[in-house]
């Protein structure tokens, strides 16, 4: 039930020790360890729950995973080579930053499943949200807590140029690619051209590398996929392999839970915002306003994909940004995310509020709906407050702790283990 | 400025209006009749997806001895949950007769209602249609 590409790395793993070493034992012990469900507790007794056509259908609309490959037109190095190889090499690059002590790999930390295991990130100094993981980001309408970001690329600038992250400008960056001998050789090979004079276009230029690399950071099948894939084709002994805490789980995620409904799809996300009750309140003072902010962001952003530098010339990828509009409900409201990998980019929430998954499912579990909605309230000539008719998608589920654990239990086959092992830096040979 | 707004006023006045036979001809769309106009849509693609943006060709034509339309507006709403969508949707003339309404997206499963605001003669014509997603 490995994938197809680990099952291949282990195989070939296994011809050459058995020529060479012959060391069964150790032989014996990697095909123990490729096993089905990657370290999830497996279903001994094979039971699979009598799901209903109903249930079986919302659990396939989470496939199939992976998610086929597509360039973004909006980037015009997406997808080649060149591109990710400078952009691998700038993620891991100090120098981008105005004292050269903090890269984007600094809080997107590769073995922490690319965030870093921090309440909110640190770059040169503290920023108010928890660092959202990179991996399947390429699946992202919108990027960033807020959405401030409609494409990958815009988004890989502002962290670049926020004082409290790597603090540098366009003429820093500009510099760094066009001196450095080896940044520029691949600066020249992604695009065609030597390192301009511009210190915008560089800067555009280098966070469209970063944006080509980050597409590539992807995760791989899970128990969970197995499971789909199972039910999809009809095989109930596969299928029954999945433990049954985590069917039951995943029952109440598409049934009573209705998580389903945001956390859509094979990405278990629907791209979007909303307002969950987390507490909204600065450490410095003040409030995040999440979505809200964000629109307003990306409405004045100058690198956003209605502006020039959108290579795609058709604007067919700008469609989001132009219908967007600002709404009282966006108050408050944060990016819904993927829940790919959960398992492992704790803490949760924009601002890392609670540490531990059980901690998100009781919030839902117990979740009070006079905490949601920040708008201002409004009340009529006789001070009664006036139903505003704000969205009732969120009520308490009053959950049992052990369906508490089952969720999690579900949540946590959503885990692809190889991803714990990606490459920690760029290869060392230098671009001549 | 002002040449721009011409340019928008001519494009408007040469589209001819439609007639019950632009709506009858409308192949492979939906009709849905308000008190004074009858609505043919259809959606692009056919099949909605929850989370992917969509368009509308539109055709408004007026019941007999109606108004033209002067104005058309496309919106949705989520009744259960209160809500609409996370974008505006724009209405511009198309051939035909027709419209073009871009930008809609519907970002959760459920049943949603388009929402049809017409507007002629000093009147607003309001009617819904239901559509659900899985």
């Amino acid at each position: 039930m490995c994938n197809a590409n680990f099952q291949s790395r282990i195989t070939s793993h296994l011809v050459t020790l058995f020529r060479t070493m012959r060391q069964s034992l150790l032989a014996v012990f990697l095909v123990v360890a490729c096993l089905p469900w990657h370290g999830v507790a497996q279903n001994p007794d094979g039971t699979l729950l009598d799901f209903t056509d109903a249930e079986v259908r919302a659990v396939l609309r989470h496939g199939p995973w992976p998610i086929p490959w597509s360039r973004d037109p909006s980037n015009r190095v997406s997808g080649q080579p060149d591109a990710i190889a400078l952009g691998e090499r700038l993620f891991f690059e100090p120098r981008l930053s105005a004292d050269g002590t903090v890269s984007c790999a600094t809080c997107h930390v590769p073995e922490r499943s690319f965030t870093d295991g921090l309440r909110v990130g640190r770059g040169r100094q503290e920023v108010d949200r928890h660092t959202p993981t990179i991996l399947n980001v390429r699946l992202n309408r919108w990027f960033g807590w807020d959405g401030a970001g409609d494409s990958l690329w815009a988004q890989s600038i502002r962290p670049m140029l926020d004082t409290r992250e790597l603090a540098a400008s366009e003429a820093h960056i500009g510099r760094l690619i066009r001196s450095d001998r080896d940044l520029a050789c691949r600066y020249g090979r992604a695009f065609g051209v030597p390192p301009a004079a511009n210190d915008d276009t560089i800067m555009v230029d280098a966070a469209k590398a970063l944006a080509a690399f980050q597409e590539t950071l992807v995760t791989g099948r899970t128990p969970f996929d197995d499971f789909r894939d199972a039910l999809k084709r009809g095989d109930r002994g596969a299928a029954s392999r999945y433990p049954e805490d985590a069917q039951r789980g995943l029952r109440i995620f598409v049934g009573k839970g209705r998580c389903s409904v945001c956390h859509f799809g094979p990405n278990f996300s629907n791209g979007e915002f909303e307002e969950i009750g987390i507490p909204h309140y600065l450490k410095a003072g003040g409030i995040d306003w999440g979505r809200a902010q964000g629109i307003k962001a990306v409405l004045a952003n100058r690198f956003s994909l209605l502006r020039a530098y959108n290579d795609d010339p058709a604007r067919a990828s700008a469609v989001s940004s132009r219908h967007v509009e600002l709404n009282l409900r966006n108050y408050g409201e944060f990016r819904i995310p993927s829940l790919r990998n959960v398992a492992l980019t704790a803490p949760y929430m924009h601002n890392g509020h609670y540490a531990t998954l059980s901690e998100v499912v009781r919030h839902y579990s117990e979740i009070d709906p006079l905490r949601l909605h920040l708008g201002p309230e409004i009340y009529d000539s006789d001070g009664v407050a006036i139903d505003l008719q704000l969205p009732t998608i969120l009520k308490p589920l009053n959950l049992t702790e052990r369906e508490i654990a089952d969720v999690v239990a579900f949540l946590e086959t959503l885990t692809d283990s190889d991803s714990r092992r990606p490459r920690r830096a760029p290869e060392a040979a230098a671009c001549r | 400025m002002q040449a721009k707004g011409s340019a928008v006023l001519v494009a408007i006045l040469a589209i001819p209006p439609a007639t019950a036979q632009t709506c009858a001809d409308f192949a492979g769309a939906a009709k849905v009749d308000s008190e004074r106009y009858v609505l043919a849509y259809r959606t692009k693609p056919d099949k909605i997806a929850v989370g992917q943006h969509f368009s509308m060709d539109l055709a408004v034509c007026p019941k007999e001895s109606q108004n033209t339309p002067e104005s058309v507006r496309v919106d949705a709403y989520m009744p259960e949950h209160r809500h609409g969508m996370n974008y505006r949707a724009t209405v511009k003339p198309a051939d035909g007769g027709r419209y073009l309404a871009e930008g809609f997206m519907f970002h959760m499963p459920g049943r949603w209602e388009f929402i049809f605001e017409v507007r002629g003669g000093g009147k607003t014509d309001r009617v819904t249609r239901s559509v659900t997603l899985e």
